[in-house]
């Protein structure tokens, strides 16, 4: 209201001292323009008034930041004005006119600045979570626009404040380009970032950034097992250590872990598991025969364990071999574990037949309370001379010329 | 008799047979058609991104970095492609004073600042014709995220036309600089906010570059057998070389040619189109030859929602012979002032002055004109073009007095007579027309008139010819066969008598 006033006072006098002026410098224009203010606060009225020959019908093009209009006059005695519409003089920016009807040309622009206290600051925030470290960063962009939304005038200051654990600080930016920005850079611990803005006495919700941890740094692993034998039946756990970023972070739930091991023969076997605050588990079966394994583990493209070595001892040392039926059922067994119980159903048992030195066929089947058995069937295999070669758990027995009927 | 019928009746029978299977099949195989059409496979995904060019203005990045995420030339051109879409939208929603489409490119608070303003303009019955010509947009800031972005676009230059009650109250040009906040929202880059910072007035005085030869001796060419086509399948250089010889030895000194605006590629000009005009201009080169190029042949569009697409054009075809020696000026429009009447005389006139303009920032060397189609149109925008052509078909008994008036009128250009030339053609269509005798007086009177006066010609034309697009005259047979004769040469490659006053001595 006052701005209006001022304004109203500022152009009364304008007409005073110009009008005498403007006549003499003017004589060729048919309107001359009273008031010269070019300057105005975003949401002020704006009366445009000449004086003139009011006879003629004008109108008045304007045109501000979003679009453009015709305005009609309003006629007083000798003065003609145009009143520009609040949604044009609302919005900040460059707003021009031309008075349409002139012989001469009239135009001007005028400047609408916004207002000077915001009313909403429009916050931005992103990447909503970075990597601890002091590397990754976030950017804070802040519009604080005033109740028309106009972003506020260039240096408007922005104080952004920053809470992390025990730290809190402020700072100030300044508003450029319509924007203040701020770059937030990750602290070394993994958390969780609060931020807000305040610019002129409005201050914003709260923002947070999560500080996730960073990849993965070598670490050890364990195995676990219930005894040492290899009886293809107990299972062996691995576990890593707790897994933490350079920053002694623990590294965020579920990262794989893969564990690769060798055996005896340079074979490779894989289990794998994913990290719950930061330890992996993967599990994997006994062998079933004499092994000596090395085990490693990576969380993939980042971090590496130790060599660890495992053992299994042997625990089948002999079986026994009966042939029945005419020697065409063959029963193997009983297979003893290592306290001479009987093996754990599964054992796998492997017969091999040839004749004359020719192989001719390969069965394979598991074991049951200890025993397995095969029957050659007649159609099959016909009357006459074959060797056999059983094994299981990597024991080999061989049987030569043994006569079917 | 008896087995006469019989086989008559017998091979009757077997043909309608064979005729009904045929249509049986016939119908049976256009079923199967219909039900296998349709279904394409390729059409599930919609891989098929159809667009069409509907607004190009000119876009010049200014690439010299900016804060924050660094800005890559994918992410770039969707920027560019959203941000144009928002002018385009905003240019047709004041147009119609419809909001459709708005929302797309404006966020929710930004596009009541647009609808505020077409409700206005909506209720006083005001409509704004509008276009921007050129874009200056510079990155400052593409916030880490890669969702929000900062531009300041300079220069943008806006041409607007604004109409109360369907009547036209007037027309601006305006330069500006904005500030641009976008936001990535729904997969689209919108404005958040714009703020128009500064503004100053398009300078719509072009520089002056007049024609490098005042004694313009010339003749509209067209090939004989591809009239109105010179550029299509039938090309044939080895046919145009001949001419321009057969041109340059009967002393003429240039020729004037047309560049078809839908042949040529509208806004994509074909490479292909383009390679031939440059084989036509080496040409005339060889053969000593200047060239005056009419552009935008069988252009009717004149809105300004299409302009920019025509810039891109003008753009590309002046630009790559802007320096060819061949060139002595380029003809915005043939004979434009014909579409006043159907496309209304300020959109024509509005369209030539920019064109003029664009064709000047282009090329700053060589003359511009248009190609008016009468003397009396000849006075409009004589300020802006570097000389002044008109075509006279009239009695030539006028000419002289008619051009002496003119010159009056205009005194600071030259005048070039663009065309000229009389039918040969006396026959069915008109008894009592001209002939090969007639024809050639005309050009003998014409050409002393030229003479006395010093008058630039370019003569209409130099081949009569067998077929005329129905475009260039309509259907009536008597104009189409009056067309087919205004040539020097007949259509058996024979010199008709006009021939000896071709040009002058």
């Amino acid at each position: 209201m006052n701005l209006k006033n001022n304004l109203f006072l500022g152009c009364s006098l304008f007409v005073i001292l110009s009008i005498t002026a403007q006549k003499r410098m003017h004589k060729k224009q048919d309107l001359i323009l009273i008031c010269l203010d070019t300057l105005f606060v975003a949401g002020s009225s704006i009366n445009l008034e000449f004086e003139g020959n009011t006879v003629i019908k004008y109108q008045m093009y304007c045109a501000n930041s979003y679009g453009s209009t015709l305005i009609k006059p309003q006629l007083q005695g000798n003065r003609i004005s145009f009143q520009v519409p609040n949604h044009l003089s609302n919005k900040s920016g460059v707003l021009n006119w031309s008075v349409v009807g002139t012989k001469e040309k009239l135009f001007g622009t005028l400047n609408i600045v916004p207002r000077e206290s915001p009313s909403s600051i429009e916050t931005y925030i992103g990447p909503p979570s970075i990597e601890a470290g002091g590397i990754d960063y976030s950017m804070l962009v802040i519009i604080p626009t005033d109740n028309l939304d106009n972003p506020l005038k260039q240096n408007t200051v922005v104080s952004i404040q920053q809470q992390f654990l025990a730290s809190e600080r402020s700072n100030l930016v300044f508003t450029k380009n319509l924007i203040a920005f701020k770059y937030i850079y990750s602290p070394l611990k993994s958390g969780r970032i609060l931020l807000s803005s305040e610019t002129v006495g409005l201050n914003s919700k709260e923002y947070d950034v999560n500080i996730m941890p960073g990849i993965a740094t070598n670490f050890t692993i364990y195995s676990q097992r219930n005894h040492t034998y290899a009886d293809g039946n107990q299972i062996t756990t691995f576990t890593s250590s707790i897994i933490k970023d350079k920053n002694n972070n623990t590294i965020s739930d579920g990262n794989f872990v893969y564990f690769f091991i060798t055996n005896k023969i340079g074979a490779l076997l894989k289990t794998s598991g994913t990290t719950i605050a930061g330890v992996a588990t993967a599990k994997i079966i006994h062998p079933d025969y004499e092994e000596d394994w090395s085990i490693k583990a990576y969380v993939l493209g980042m971090a590496e364990s130790n060599t660890l070595k495992v053992k299994y001892k042997k625990i089948v040392e002999n079986f026994k071999v009966t042939f029945l039926k005419n020697n065409r059922k063959i029963t193997v067994g009983p297979i003893k574990s290592f306290m001479d119980q009987l093996m754990p159903d599964g054992l796998q048992v492997k017969i091999s037949i040839y004749k004359n030195k020719k192989f001719l066929n390969e069965i394979i089947k598991s074991s049951r309370e200890g025993f397995v058995s095969f029957e050659l069937s007649q159609s099959i295999y016909k009357n006459g001379n074959y060797d056999f070669r059983i094994s299981t758990a990597k024991v080999h027995k061989l049987f030569q010329t043994t006569a079917l009927w | 008799m008896v087995n006469t019928n019989k086989i008559i009746f017998k091979s009757i029978l077997l043909l309608s047979y064979l005729l009904i299977i045929a249509a049986l099949l016939f119908l049976i195989s256009s079923l199967y058609g219909y039900f296998n059409t349709g279904a394409d496979r390729s059409k599930i995904l919609h891989t098929k991104i159809k667009k069409t060019d509907q607004y190009l203005p000119k876009v010049t990045w200014l690439v010299d970095g900016n804060l924050g995420r660094e800005m890559n030339a994918q992410t770039l051109s969707e920027i560019e492609s959203n941000y144009l879409d928002a002018w385009y939208i905003k240019n047709i929603a004041f147009s119609t004073n419809s909001k459709i489409g708005v929302d797309a490119y404006y966020t929710e608070s930004a596009r009541k600042n647009i609808f505020n303003i077409i409700q206005t303009n909506k209720k006083e019955k005001i409509t704004i014709e509008r276009t921007t010509l050129s874009h200056n947009p510079n990155i400052f800031l593409f916030s880490e995220d890669g969702q929000l972005v900062v531009l300041e676009d300079k220069n943008v230059v806006e041409y607007k036309r604004i109409f109360k009650d369907n009547k036209f109250i007037l027309e601006i040009t305006e330069i500006a600089n904005y500030k641009v906040i976008l936001l990535l929202e729904d997969g689209f880059w919108r404005i958040r906010h714009l703020v128009k910072e500064s503004l100053s007035e398009f300078d719509k005085k072009p520089k002056a570059s007049p024609p490098a030869s005042n004694i313009i001796k010339g003749i509209n060419y067209y090939p004989q057998a591809t009239p109105w086509n010179m550029f299509g399948s039938d090309f044939d250089i080895n046919i145009i070389l001949k001419d321009f010889n057969l041109i340059k030895t009967a002393n003429l000194n240039t020729i004037r040619v047309f560049v078809p605006y839908k042949d040529f590629g509208k806004s994509k000009v074909s490479e292909h189109k383009l390679n031939k005009l440059r084989q036509v201009l080496d040409a005339a080169e060889k053969n000593d030859l200047k060239v005056i190029i009419t552009l935008f042949d069988f252009y009717g569009n004149y809105e300004v929602l299409d302009w920019t697409l025509n810039h891109r054009h003008v753009e590309v075809i002046v630009s790559a012979f802007k320096n060819h020696n061949a060139i002595l000026a380029w003809d915005v429009k043939n004979e434009p002032n014909l579409d006043f009447k159907s496309r209304g005389r300020r959109n024509v006139i509005s369209w030539l002055e920019q064109i003029i303009f664009l064709i000047k920032s282009i090329d700053k060397n060589h003359a511009v004109t248009i190609g008016w189609s009468n003397i009396s149109s000849a006075n409009i925008l004589k300020d802006k073009v570097d000389f002044v052509s008109f075509h006279y078909y009239e009695d030539k008994a006028f000419f002289e007095e008619r051009y002496t008036a003119l010159k009056k009128i205009i005194q600071d250009k030259p005048l070039v007579l663009g065309e000229f030339g009389i039918s040969s053609y006396r026959g069915f269509w008109k008894p009592f027309g001209s002939s090969e005798e007639k024809q050639a007086n005309y050009y003998k009177e014409m050409q002393a008139v030229f003479a006395k006066n010093k008058i630039p010609f370019i003569s209409w034309t130099l081949y009569d010819f067998n077929k005329i697009p129905k475009e260039v005259v309509g259907e009536l047979p008597w104009r189409r066969n009056a067309q087919e004769h205004y040539g020097f040469i007949n259509k058996n490659g024979k010199k008709k008598k006009s021939f000896k006053y071709i040009s002058k001595n």
